[in-house]
């Protein structure tokens, strides 16, 4: 850019006489032009030759057309400083004639730094209670630009002619700040500035990791608690959601190697590994939790379905719940365990089997009755609850979704139906000569028109049933139930279908966006402050027994690497993975503890026999009696040390129900309780017993088994 | 004195009111009960089978032109006549191949079979239920009706069992001496049990061994009464507070069961192996053969097999669990003989509902309603059909649609209210513990 120039002229005059010889004056050369320009910017300059224009020969710095090292100028003046120069600089621009004697004037202009702009600028923390980020957006921006902070200057890191960064320290509590960018060698009169405010990331407490942990994962470990609470709550779940699935193998068959004793045992054994040591923690919990909403099991289907279906749940546990269910409703798992696995178009005589049509609805998606958003019971005007669908739609549905068999053995449509080879890994697909091919009235005002393809009528289908308004309310309260408390108030319910509707950005079915809004709602962290607060829920046993071992960190000390004798332990308990008794799961989303109004779906499991076991089991635990896993309690151990690291029992003893507290209860629980386990740790001079003792009394505690 | 509705659904709410249940395990203390303490053993045991048993291939006709109409309706779910088991009892029904001992047991006398029982509001017509009148909700949901056969009620949102019910009632006064509930199940804790302030027993078969300690007699002495400590500790939490309630009947009956069983020497009896179901009544007849220390004169059993839900392949599903059905109750039969209270040990079976007469696609049928069941016991009035068997036509008279899905003509709350005579249950009591039960003929089947 130019600025106010003083032309600096150099002119030769040339006397003339009559006579005899006369000597060629000298052409007269005027340059007119900007003395400052700023990198970045360009300059016009113009010349004169005895006080007209015409064609001179522009240098920069002595060098016709310019060079590399000044910036070009062009044949008509046009120069554009190179961005090499140093600010400050100066470099002369001369104008010097064609014809001889050359003539010629120069001009001196300074180059200067561009004035920057700020457009934008955030103030954000990379963790809790550290330092702060300052990142800046604008223009003009140089290596020397200068970050002041309230005029002070702070160190600048640059980024690029549009960015700038700095590390700043804050005192806590500051909301705002003012910005400013000075550039050197810029004649700039004073910084630009804005002011932003500072986005804080609030600190996590043991209760808050703890708490978040025991509902994202299969139980929290003292590593992942100290990682919650250094990166803060979003940055953990951002980093879980990133995190890709751990696959569960297929099972080959015979099978071999995985675990030679049968495909059932290599499912379990599967399950077991991936959530007791699975990275991603809440995509594997997710999963769980829908896998006992869309429920099968290898008491009646085949265990070598289960590893595509457990991969699906996994894979679609953050995506769009409408692709899941398209998934849920052609995998070979479901296909078998329901029946829309070679369900034939109806001949005279029989009917379509209506089994996955019904419990699809009934039990995946809408439910029973309708519903308002916030999950309670739509009534007519006689107080009565309105059923979402009738036999006669249920009947519409198992002849739409007709017609599926198993996918030949490279995933595509077999020569016939049924396909008598299983693919047990690859999505079913269908043959349309069994596919009932009537008009089929469903839900929503959806009528699947007559002649339409299986795949059709299954988009129809799955378009019928996501955009019904129950989904929401239906499905979110379950995952909430199964993830943080079995009895959310409705108006959490609410908030969560409301994102599920929509997710901020229109999208419905965003399953990343529900998952958030669960974990994060109000009604999911007050306990974090408020010990007392309502809510809640019963470990089931397979989060019980996972729970424990990852907290006393486990190993697996079978010859053959095998995880299914966990099984072992919590089938008397009731759950074997991926062996519910029925589609109803192990326990109904609707069960109420007798003789109150609290919605404790876990409970419909928990009786004198259920306690006792758990008790025991606690005690195999302790003990180190697990088959297939090692439970160290021993002096050594990390609880072990924590017991007799001062050598002063009392002291050592309170140290190890701290960290037995900080593991198992949220570092909430009582202090009456605390001080029974402690008292009677400091009389046990057996590290072991005390570590054991200490233990059990903790798990085996009702403030353990459930999860607050 | 008779109870009208009211003032059980005072009662009712009366006890909801009161704590929470398990701290008054054995049935509320009521003030209006008049009954003297029972006299002698009495024991019901509950079979129930989850998912919906097919009656239809269970209890079949046999006379030509009803075994004709059968095997057409049933086209590939029919079984052959050759496979079924001619009943001597009643020479035209014959039940389904996997249960002989079934048989045996109903030509001797020691059983009956009572035909289309299912849940209803009033007995009703084919016109009433197209009309969608006064009908028990969700009929074809597994949840509902599995509900709705245990609450003896229409609805899945009562919230008790009719043992539940019995034992609230009558529980303390029958056993007054008890020290465990009237009720004890062995297939974990189900609505069938529950009662407003009663909580069962619940065993899990095999493991009546309190909770194992390896730290030596005095330490784990100290650790159990720290352990039960924590039980009373008030933390206002409500879920804590219930498990808590489940945790002292824990420790309580741990106790008294590991006592009765210590010295027990096993029944001669010989329950099939294999056979999960066998052995929750091997359990049930353990019990049995111990009750004087429990010092009970009413039991309620509560056992269950399930996966009877046979929307495909049904053939093999069904014979497979039928023949555990058939040869664990005549083990447990047998083993009442032994224990010498055949007549005083009464088992009956439940079921979701029956299935389609229709078969589907697949080879299995789709849920259906009017279910046939057994009755098993010294008491029973066997070797006889109860109840009306139901007309197999497609849209017939006692079709409920068009796919052979049987109105009931018996109820299950009369069902029920047979059982609990026959238990002690007065006539006026019954009337409280079934309510509907007055829309109904007869208040007693004559069954036993």
């Amino acid at each position: 850019m130019s600025t106010s120039s003083s032309p600096i002229v150099l002119m030769f005059l040339l006397a003339t006489c009559s006579g005899a010889l006369q000597a060629q004056a000298p052409a007269v050369v005027s340059l007119s032009g900007p003395s400052q320009l700023r990198l970045g910017g360009t300059g016009q300059y113009s010349a004169l030759v005895n006080g007209v224009s015409g064609a001179v020969v522009w240098s920069v710095n002595g060098y016709a057309g310019g060079a590399g090292s000044s910036g070009p100028i062009s044949t008509s003046g046009f120069y554009t400083p190179a961005l090499s120069i140093f600010a400050g600089h100066s470099v002369t621009i001369s104008a010097a004639t064609v014809a001889t004697p050359v003539s010629s004037a120069s001009l001196s202009v300074k180059i200067l730094n561009p004035l920057p702009t700020i457009t934008a600028g955030s103030v954000t923390q990379t963790a809790p209670g550290t330092s702060f980020v300052l990142t800046v957006s604008g223009s003009g921006f140089v290596s020397a630009s200068q970050l002041q902070l309230a005029g002070v200057n702070t160190a600048t890191t640059f980024l690029s002619s549009t960015e700038l960064q700095s590390s700043l320290n804050l005192a806590a509590g500051t909301t705002s700040i003012t910005v400013g960018v000075l550039n050197p060698d810029a004649a700039q009169k004073s910084a630009v500035t804005q002011t932003m405010t500072v986005q804080t990331i609030p600190p996590v407490s043991l209760a808050q990791a703890t708490r978040l942990l025991d509902q994202s994962t299969f139980g929290p470990t003292l590593g992942a608690v100290q990682s919650v609470q250094q990166m803060g709550v979003a940055a953990y779940l951002n980093q879980q959601f990133a995190t890709p699935t751990t696959r569960m193998p297929a099972i080959p068959n015979p099978p071999v190697t995985i675990c030679p004793n049968g495909t059932f045992a290599c499912a379990q054994s599967s399950f077991w590994k991936i959530a007791l040591t699975g990275n991603d923690q809440l995509r594997q919990r997710v999963a769980f939790a829908l896998s006992e909403i869309f429920v099968v099991s290898t008491d009646m289907v085949n265990a070598r379905t289960i590893p595509s279906y457990q991969n699906l749940l996994a894979d679609d546990a953050f995506g769009n719940f409408s692709q899941l269910v398209n998934d849920v409703a052609t995998s070979p798992a479901m296909g078998a365990y329901l029946n829309m696995l070679n369900s034939n178009a109806a001949p005279a005589g029989q009917i379509a089997n209506e089994n996955f049509a019904r419990e699809l609805m009934q039990l995946f998606t809408t439910g029973l009755y309708l519903l308002n958003a916030d999950g309670s019971l739509q009534l007519n005007g006689q107080g009565m609850p309105q059923p979402v669908y009738s036999q006669t739609q249920v009947q519409a549905y198992a002849r739409a979704l007709t017609g599926w068999t198993y996918a030949n053995a490279s995933g595509g449509v077999p020569t016939s139906f049924p396909n008598g080879v299983p693919n047990f890994d690859q999505p079913m697909r269908a043959i349309e000569v069994a596919h009932d091919m009537s008009a089929k009235a469903l839900l929503s005002g959806v009528t699947l028109p007559a002649g339409q393809t299986a795949e059709q009528d299954l988009s129809g289908v799955i378009d019928s049933i996501f955009n019904h308004p129950n989904v929401g309310p239906f499905v979110g309260r379950q995952l909430i139930q199964h993830l943080v408390t079995g009895n959310p108030s409705p108006a959490y319910v609410g908030r969560v279908a409301a994102v599920f509707a929509n997710d901020g950005s229109g999208v419905r079915g965003d399953m990343k966006a529900v998952i958030t809004a669960i974990l994060t709602d109000p009604e999911a962290r007050a306990a974090d402050s408020d010990p007392t607060a309502a809510g809640g829920h019963l470990r089931e046993p397979i989060l019980y027994f996972t729970g424990i071992l990852r907290a006393l960190q486990f190993t697996n000390v079978d010859p053959q690497g095998r995880y299914d004798g966990a099984s072992n332990y919590t089938a008397p308990l009731g759950e074997t993975p991926y062996a519910a008794g029925s589609v109803f799961n192990f326990f109904p989303p609707s069960y109420v503890i007798p003789g109150s109004a609290i919605n404790a779906p876990e409970f419909a499991q928990e009786n004198t026999a259920a306690a006792t076991l758990r008790m025991t089991l606690a005690d195999s635990i302790v003990r180190n009696h697990l088959t297939s896993f090692s439970i160290d309690m021993s002096p050594t151990s990390f609880l072990g040390q924590i017991a007799s690291a001062t050598g002063n029992p009392a002291t050592d003893s309170a140290n190890l129900v701290t960290a037995l507290n900080i593991l198992f209860t949220h570092a909430q629980m009582a202090p009456t309780l605390q001080s029974a386990i402690a008292a009677n740790a400091a009389l046990l001079p057996d590290i072991g017993q005390r570590v054991r003792v200490s233990t059990w009394l903790v798990i085996s505690s009702n403030f353990y088994k459930i999860e607050q | 004195m008779g109870y009208n509705r009211r003032s059980f659904i005072q009662y009712a709410s009366m006890a909801a009111g009161g704590s929470l249940v398990g701290l008054r395990p054995f049935g509320a203390l009521n003030a209006f009960a008049q009954t003297a303490p029972a006299s002698g053993y009495k024991a019901l045991v509950c079979v129930f089978l989850f998912g919906g048993n097919d009656a239809n291939n269970t209890l079949v006709p046999t006379d030509t032109a009803g075994y004709d109409n059968y095997a057409t309706l049933r086209g590939p779910l029919a079984l052959p006549q050759s496979q079924l088991i001619q009943l001597a009892s009643l020479p035209q029904y014959g039940l389904h191949g996997s249960l002989p001992e079934i048989a045996q047991l109903v030509d001797s006398g020691a059983a009956a079979l009572i035909a289309n029982v299912g849940t209803l509001v009033a007995p009703t017509t084919r016109a009433n239920v197209t009309a969608q009148l006064n009908l028990p909700s969700n009929l074809f949901s597994h949840s509902d009706q599995q509900l709705q056969w245990q609450n003896a009620a229409q609805s899945a949102t009562t919230s008790t069992g009719w043992a539940g019910r019995m034992s609230d009632l009558l529980g303390s006064s029958f056993n007054p001496s008890a020290s465990i509930p009237m009720i004890t199940t062995v297939a974990g804790d189900t609505l069938f049990c529950d009662g407003q302030s009663t909580t069962p027993l619940a065993v899990s078969p095999g493991n009546l061994s309190g909770v194992s300690c390896g730290e030596g007699a005095a330490e784990c002495g100290v650790r159990q009464a720290i352990a039960q400590s924590f039980l009373s500790f008030a933390s206002g939490l409500n879920l804590v507070q219930a498990d808590n309630a489940i945790s002292q009947n824990a420790a309580r009956y741990a106790g008294v069961l590991t006592q009765a069983v210590s010295s027990v020497a096993p029944l001669a009896t010989v329950f099939p192996a294999n056979n999960p179901f066998a052995t929750q009544l091997q359990q049930i007849a353990q019990l049995m053969q111990v009750r004087n220390s429990f010092g009970v004169n009413r039991q309620i059993f509560f056992a269950g097999v399930g996966n009877f839900d046979t929307h495909a392949d049904q053939a093999g599903q069904q014979s497979l669990l039928l023949g555990q059905v058939s040869s664990a109750m005549s083990a447990f039969y047998q083993a009442t003989q032994e224990l010498g209270i055949a007549n005083e040990v009464t088992t009956f079976t439940m079921s979701d509902f029956s299935r389609t007469l229709q078969p589907n696609s697949n080879s299995g049928s789709d849920h259906g309603w009017g279910s046939h069941h057994i009755v098993l016991g010294g008491a029973v009035r066997g070797a006889k059909l109860y109840g009306t068997y139901p007309t197999l036509a497609l849209g017939g008279p006692d079709d409920s649609d068009v796919n052979g899905r049987w109105i009931p003509t018996t109820s299950t709350v009369q069902y029920a209210a047979t059982l609990a005579s026959w238990f002690g249950v007065s006539a006026a009591q019954l009337n409280t513990i079934f309510p509907s039960l007055g829309a109904f003929s007869s208040a007693n089947l004559g069954f036993v």
